[in-house]
């Protein structure tokens, strides 16, 4: 309780800046407020990139090239966080990453190591890991790259140039930079990336933004030798560092549907999540999974993705059907500083989100630029859908708290709706296959847990499932009522 | 309901039976209307309402009138009071004799096949010659230089949606049922008649089926485009005035004309003098023009050149003007002292990108100053010759052999007694001829007969066109109108609105020709590229704006290369009304500001700039240019649109545009900036509504004019890595507290540039989305070597490698900084390890860079060289020096520098002097 009257103050704090002040405070503020840093005066600290360091500090990488070493960043009084420059001069840093006393920066042409030899708190050593891609001058060729996986492998995704074509090596393409510094491409068929991370298991994934042969916004499985949706850098499959993948996959037809294209091209692994146009954002960013064991809440191993444009953070639950990831989508957290791109948790369990909007229009609180925010868990368990899970005759939804019997099974406390984009290589899509799937059954499982039965699933298709008549066992209604399921594969059993 | 898909058709009228089609062979080339075939071509359409659409587009009406006055749309066939001055005599001949035969789809009935042979011919004879007694078309000299930008034109701008997709050359590559149907442009027109027809089609075609779509010039430019290969009546003979030799290169030549003798030529001949058109490419070229002229007296003579880009005029081997070098049309001027007689002179000239230009006068003693094309000639014999031009070329006789008055006469009278007159304005033509009224017509013979009778028209009807007139004279389907909704469908089937845009599920962008509607802004996607659905526009647009974009087109989206063509406010005008009496919106109600209007204003200022919701990023502003995408002008909206549907579409985009990437700053109501204003979402809207109502007048946004971001070090070094301008995607700009700065090119480990004075301005990359290269910031820029520094060669006197260094096992390994951030750059070349350590030093001329170079290897490397400079010219000087280009001086210790040609120029390299695996080179630029 303590903790969440600490948060609640700094907010007023943070409100007496700005012509616009943050907005009235919601719901969300009581189980997930937001503490909104103060940055250095006079700085542009555009978010970029961020990583916890091993002393304690949060490295805050931003979009004019530079990192931030931020002290006292896990105190909820945010007027003691301070800000030190610790290096300057890269080239729109888009991915932090640290081992072995090294600093790993991702830019845009290269991966940089870096440390700080003298002790004077300014890196002094750059060092070039790796330069295995191609830049031409397109300020589109951006490179986002993830923190370390288990296996000391830095992940990249690489823009296209303009973010329709691959003129550059590897423009189009996920890889993993290996502990020896060497740059393996792994993946084809990135548009423009917003962000890449792993869920609980270390599997990898990143975000993409709607635009060709992405019909929205998408949150994709990075696996070697996988395709995940735009073709032109099949081009790179005959070059020597990637010429271990074989033939590059076939063309798939554009306007058809992702599904439908899947099924004829073994290497296409369809968007584990589709972010619904503009009703969930329009430009996926930064993700990370939690991790902390339960101190940032109930949602534990979940990711959580942020979105540039709406300024959110959204929450996703995945399982594996049919061997493949799909899942669940919700609404987390609205009302950002500013657009956000990196997002981190920290060993504590908060979660670290660095906004910008340059370029790009974003929600802004304050009217903000740019910005440094954690979110934190104020200790209360918010009612909400923990999981929804594809079963063979509908979903499975779990509560975070136990539900009451009446509403939660009853069938016409649901409703949903079914649609999905079209797969082309023209600029995004309409929405499109709409369907209204019926809620026949609603029956409980457990206290927390309903079944559904549902009537006409439609595989493919995002399943939106508003659950606007169900409330606790306490008697509250859900904190978000809607929940968008990317049904690929409807599971067996 | 056979009706549903067009309403209009059902309305009031009784379902039509259509006697079995007779089907008509494939190679029939009937009437091709473009909305008929887009919607009632299909033997399921309304029958009914394509026949409707005939008895229009066919001009049925014209002849067999309703209720003795003009049908609602109805169609006048082109004006032919002129006829003779917009099209060759040959074409008007051969297309009365067959006009589908002529061309093949005509609308235009063939009025005399059913005449016996004799007849048939007198009248053929006589039209021609009354129809050619109205002009004689213009001739113009093609411009290749023209033919470019049509081509792109006739793409991207509209007119390849209705007449079929075209390569380079113009020729036709690809057409679809709904294409209009394809004319001989070359038979029938001149390039200054098809010019100045596209430029105005409604005063040769008043019923505006055909709308403007190009300005004159753009006109001009199609009409090139479309006209290719023309025969030029007005060429001059190879032997006259006006003519000189001319030789054309290809290739990129830098900043300056090139030695032509050099260069081989990829095509020579005689032509137009001084005339850039003979290039077929419009950049990257280079001409040479020879030829000689009389000085009609001893004098000084005086000679101007406007070119873009260089260059040279020659007299007698001798330069009088040098006008060369990358640059705008730029005019220059020099003089020689000729004696009386023949005299040679060459023009020497290249282009690299962008416009290319050039122009040459003279003047002297006896001349005052004007065109010099005229007065010389290719040849000495040509000078003499008095025909300054040919005569006309091609099929001459067609095009002029004497009238005659009898038969003028005749062509007159026939031309109302054949009936032309119902549909063609002629030249003091006699009246009409009477025929049945339409609603007397029988549904079988006379025009919808199979074979062609005297005095009949025939058609050439496929067996669906037939079955949809029969259908629509049953079923009395010419009334006007009985709603606006029957109009609106009625007029975009007529006009093949369809082809571009929807409404009412009717119509939009067909698959065949989707890929044609391109953008400037890719990434706005289909809302850039395709022209908008028209449901609801009556209420979206400000009455007087639609009537204007109706009568005279638009091009508010500058990023849609497609336009909104001029239609003319007669022939589709009444669209405006239309489309306001079903469209309706919710009206927003007035909003009470409690604050006064500056101040509201202001509030609204504010909410579109860059503190608030930002829509300066996506938006341009009175065409100020937006961070983003460039979308549609800001300040043209409160002009466009009505105050009601700008309140409904900030609401909720989405709710009126499916689709949108504009985004919601107000979701679901909700208030994000509850402190501007007082905080409702309709009193913010409204306040926007109100700035921008200032149009183009209003105070610029906020945000939206950005300021420079020079970078100045002062106590430390500055490290920049960005796109820099001469230094690559890959460059690190390190500018220095003394005021000397350099770039480095990673990916060819060269020191690419160094400056004086101030750093670098990162405006361009830390603002808006960080577009192109950036150039330095300070002066004396001096550029060094393209390419690797390094090469390992067999001998010094082996040629410099053009591979990157990348590419030749080079790696760059980062940098070291010291205290004040000065780096130390560290790369390897094959084996060999470098330290590159860059300094500014202060010297009694300027500030110097200084540079040390350590080299280390574990093995013997004695042919690995570095290459120190690259110009036209390098001199040794004392202690070291060296110039270059004249111009700036370099300096090496530590190694034996050696001087050495290099294409046609010299280049200054070193070995590097690795003993026991270790060297050092230190050089030093001072400039």
């Amino acid at each position: 309780m303590k903790r969440f009257l600490l948060a609640s103050a700094m907010l007023f704090l943070a409100a007496t800046c700005g012509y616009a002040q943050p907005k009235k405070k919601t719901a969300e503020d009581e189980y997930y407020p937001i503490l909104r840093f103060d940055l250095p005066k006079g700085e542009v600290l555009e978010g970029g990139g961020l990583e916890m360091m091993p002393d304690g500090k949060v490295a805050f990488g931003t979009r004019r090239g530079e990192i931030w070493m931020v002290e006292n960043a896990f105190d909820n009084d945010v007027a003691k966080a301070k800000f030190t420059r610790f290096a300057h001069g890269l080239h729109e840093i888009l991915g932090l990453a640290q081992k072995d006393g090294w600093l790993y920066a991702v830019h845009r042409p290269e991966v940089t190591r870096m440390k700080d030899t003298n002790g004077d708190g300014k890196a002094d050593l750059f060092e070039t890991v790796t330069d295995g891609w191609e830049i031409n001058g397109d300020y589109h060729e951006y490179a986002f790259g993830s923190r370390f996986d288990k296996d000391g492998n830095i992940w990249i995704t690489l823009c296209l140039t303009g973010s329709f074509n691959s003129s550059s090596k590897f423009r189009g393409w996920a890889g993993k930079v290996t502990p020896e510094g060497k740059f393996v491409p792994t993946t084809s068929g990135v548009r423009s990336p917003g962000g890449v991370g792993f869920n609980a298991e270390g599997d990898v994934f990143y975000t993409d933004n709607q635009g060709p042969w992405n019909g929205t916004c998408g949150l994709k499985c990075l696996t070697v030798g996988g395709f995940v949706g735009h073709p032109d850098g099949f081009k790179w499959y005959k070059d020597p560092a990637a010429k271990y993948l074989g033939e590059a996959p076939v063309v798939p037809k554009s306007k058809s549907r992702q599904m439908i294209e899947a099924k004829k091209i073994p290497e296409f692994y369809p968007t584990c999540i589709m972010f619904p146009y503009q009703k969930m954002g329009n430009s996926t960013s930064g993700l990370d999974v939690d991790l902390s064991g339960g101190k940032f809440g109930p949602f534990q191993k979940q990711l959580f993705v942020g979105d540039q444009s709406h300024s959110t953070i959204m929450r996703v639950f995945l399982e594996k059907v049919d061997g493949k990831y799909q899942g669940a989508l919700f609404p987390f957290r609205e009302g950002m500083t500013c657009g956000i791109v990196p997002a981190r948790f920290a060993p504590d369990g908060s979660l670290f989100a660095g906004g910008t909007n340059r370029g790009w229009s974003s929600r802004t609180v304050g009217g903000k630029n740019f910005s440094l925010d954690r979110i934190v868990w104020s200790g209360k368990v918010p009612f909400e859908i923990h999981e929804m899970r594809a079963k063979p005759e509908g979903f499975e939804l779990t509560f975070t708290k136990p539900i009451d019997p009446k509403t939660a099974g009853d069938a016409n406390s649901y409703s949903m709706k079914s649609w999905t984009y079209i797969y082309q290589a023209d600029y995004g899509s309409p929405e499109v296959d709409h369907s209204t799937p019926k809620i026949v059954k609603a029956e409980m499982v457990n206290e927390k847990t309903v079944r559904l039965t549902v009537d006409g699933l439609v595989p493919g298709n995002i399943h939106h499932l508003v659950s606007g008549g169900v409330r606790s066992a306490e008697g509250a209604g859900l904190l978000h009522t809607d929940a968008y399921y990317t049904l690929n594969y409807i599971p067996k059993q | 309901m056979r009706g549903s898909r067009l309403l209009w058709a059902a309305m009031g009228l009784a379902f039509v039976a259509v006697s079995p089609l007779q089907a008509q062979p494939k190679t029939t080339p009937h009437p091709v209307l473009s909305g008929y075939e887009r919607l009632f071509a299909d033997e399921k359409a309304d029958a009914a309402a394509g026949g409707q659409l005939l008895l229009t587009e066919l001009s049925c009406v014209n002849c067999h009138r309703v209720d003795g006055g003009s049908a609602f749309l109805q169609r006048q066939g082109p004006t032919l009071t002129d006829v003779g001055a917009r099209v060759k005599r040959s074409f008007i001949k051969k297309f009365i004799s067959d006009p589908h035969a002529a061309k093949p789809g005509a609308a235009m009935p063939n009025v005399l096949a059913g005449l016996p042979e004799e007849e048939r011919k007198d009248a053929i004879e006589a039209l021609t010659h009354y129809l050619a007694s109205t002009g004689t078309p213009k001739q113009e000299r093609p411009d290749g230089k023209q033919v470019g930008m049509g081509g792109d034109l006739y793409a991207k701008a509209g007119c390849v949606v209705c007449h079929g997709i075209r390569d380079g050359s113009g020729k036709m590559i690809t057409m679809i049922p709904t294409h209009a149907p394809k004319v001989d442009l070359k038979s029938k027109y001149t390039i200054a008649t098809l010019a100045a027809f596209l430029e105005n089609p409604h005063q040769a075609r008043p019923s505006g089926r055909m709308p403007g779509l190009l300005d004159g010039k753009e006109a001009k430019a199609v009409a090139n485009y479309l006209l290719q290969g023309i025969p030029f009546a007005g060429s001059p003979a190879p032997k006259t005035k006006g003519t000189t030799n001319f030789s054309y290169y290809e290739g990129d030549f830098g900043q300056n004309l090139p030695d032509f003798s050099k260069v081989k030529a990829k095509k020579t001949g005689v032509g137009q003098a001084f005339d850039l058109g003979t290039s077929p490419s419009r950049s990257n070229y280079g001409m040479v023009f020879t030829g000689v002229f009389q000085a009609e007296q001893d004098g000084e003579y005086a000679f101007h050149t406007a070119s873009d880009d260089g260059s040279k005029l020659i007299v007698d081997g001798k330069t009088v003007v040098n006008n060369d070098g990358v640059h705008p049309k730029t005019s220059k001027s020099g003089s020689i002292k000729l004696k009386k007689g023949v005299h040679k002179v060459e023009v020497q000239y290249f282009q690299g990108a962008g416009e290319d230009e050039l122009e040459i006068e003279w003047e002297g003693p006896t001349v005052s100053r004007q065109d010099f094309s005229n007065w010389v000639a290719a040849s000495e014999e040509g000078l003499n010759n008095k025909t300054p031009v040919q005569a006309p070329v091609a099929k001459a006789d067609e095009e002029n052999y004497p009238l005659d008055s009898k038969l003028v006469a005749k062509g007159k009278s026939q031309f109302g007694t054949l009936g032309c007159v119902n549909c063609h304005t002629g030249k003091d033509a006699d009246k009409a001829k009477p025929a049945t009224p339409l609603a007397k017509l029988k549904t079988e013979g006379g025009c919808l007969a199979n074979e062609p009778a005297k005095g009949i028209p025939f058609f050439g009807l496929s067996g669906q066109q037939k079955a949809s007139l029969a259908a629509a004279i049953k079923a009395n389907a010419s009334a006007k109108p009985a709603s606006e909704k029957e109009s609106i469908a009625r007029t975009m089937a007529v006009f093949n609105c369809v082809a571009c845009h929807v409404r009412d599920k009717i119509g939009g962008v067909e698959d065949a020709m989707n890929k044609q509607f391109v953008t400037t802004q890719p990434e706005m996607g289909d809302e850039a590229r395709l022209p908008p659905v028209l449901d609801g526009v009556g209420a979206k647009m400000n009455p007087t704006y639609l009537d204007k974009i109706l009568d005279k087109g638009v091009r508010d989206r500058t990023y849609m290369l497609v336009r909104m063509p001029r239609f003319g406010a007669a022939n589709v005008g009444h669209l405006s009304k239309d489309f306001r009496a079903i469209d309706t919106i919710e009206a927003t109600p007035k909003v009470d500001h409690t604050l006064a209007m500056p101040k509201v204003k202001a509030g609204g200022r504010h909410l579109v700039g860059a503190q608030a919701f930002g829509c300066i990023k996506c938006h341009t502003f009175a065409g100020k240019k937006a961070e983003g995408t460039q979308g549609i002008d800001m300040a043209v909206m409160a002009q466009r649109v009505t105050r009601d549907w700008f309140h409904a579409y900030l609401l909720d985009p989405q709710k009126i545009r499916p689709g949108t990437r504009m985004p919601s700053a107000w979701p679901k109501g909700e208030v994000f900036l509850t402190n501007v204003l007082d905080g409702k979402a309709i009193t913010q809207i409204d306040a926007i509504w109100q700035y921008l109502s200032d149009g183009g007048s209003a105070a610029i946004p906020v945000g939206m004019n950005k300021a420079s971001i020079p970078l100045t070090p002062v106590s430390s070094a500055i490290i920049y890595r960005n796109f820099i301008e001469g230094a690559g995607a890959r460059a690190i700009g390190v500018g220095f507290p003394e005021k000397a700065n350099l770039a480095f090119d990673a990916n060819d480990l060269r020191l690419a540039m160094v400056w004086q004075g101030a750093f670098i301005d990162a405006a361009r990359h830390w603002t808006d989305r960080g577009v192109g290269y950036e150039p330095p910031l300070g002066d004396s820029v001096l550029k060094l070597p393209n390419g690797s520094a390094f090469a390992r060669l067999e001998s010094g006197t082996a040629a410099w490698p053009t591979k990157s260094a990348k590419d030749q096992g080079a790696r760059f390994k980062g940098y070291k900084l010291d205290k004040e951030d000065r780096p130390t750059f560290l790369y390897s070349f094959d084996d060999v390890s470098i330290e590159d350590v860059p300094d500014a030093k202060p010297e009694k001329d300027a500030v110097h860079i200084r540079r040390t170079l350590s080299f280390s290897s574990e093995k013997e490397v004695t042919d690995l060289y570095f290459r120190i400079a690259a110009g036209s010219k390098i001199e040794s000087l004392s202690n070291g020096w060296y110039r270059v280009n004249g111009d700036w001086r370099v300096k090496i210790e530590g190694g034996e520098p050696q001087i050495r040609s290099a294409g046609a120029g010299a280049e200054l390299i070193v070995r590097v002097p690795l003993q026991g695996g270790k060297a050092r080179l230190v050089e030093e630029f001072g400039w």
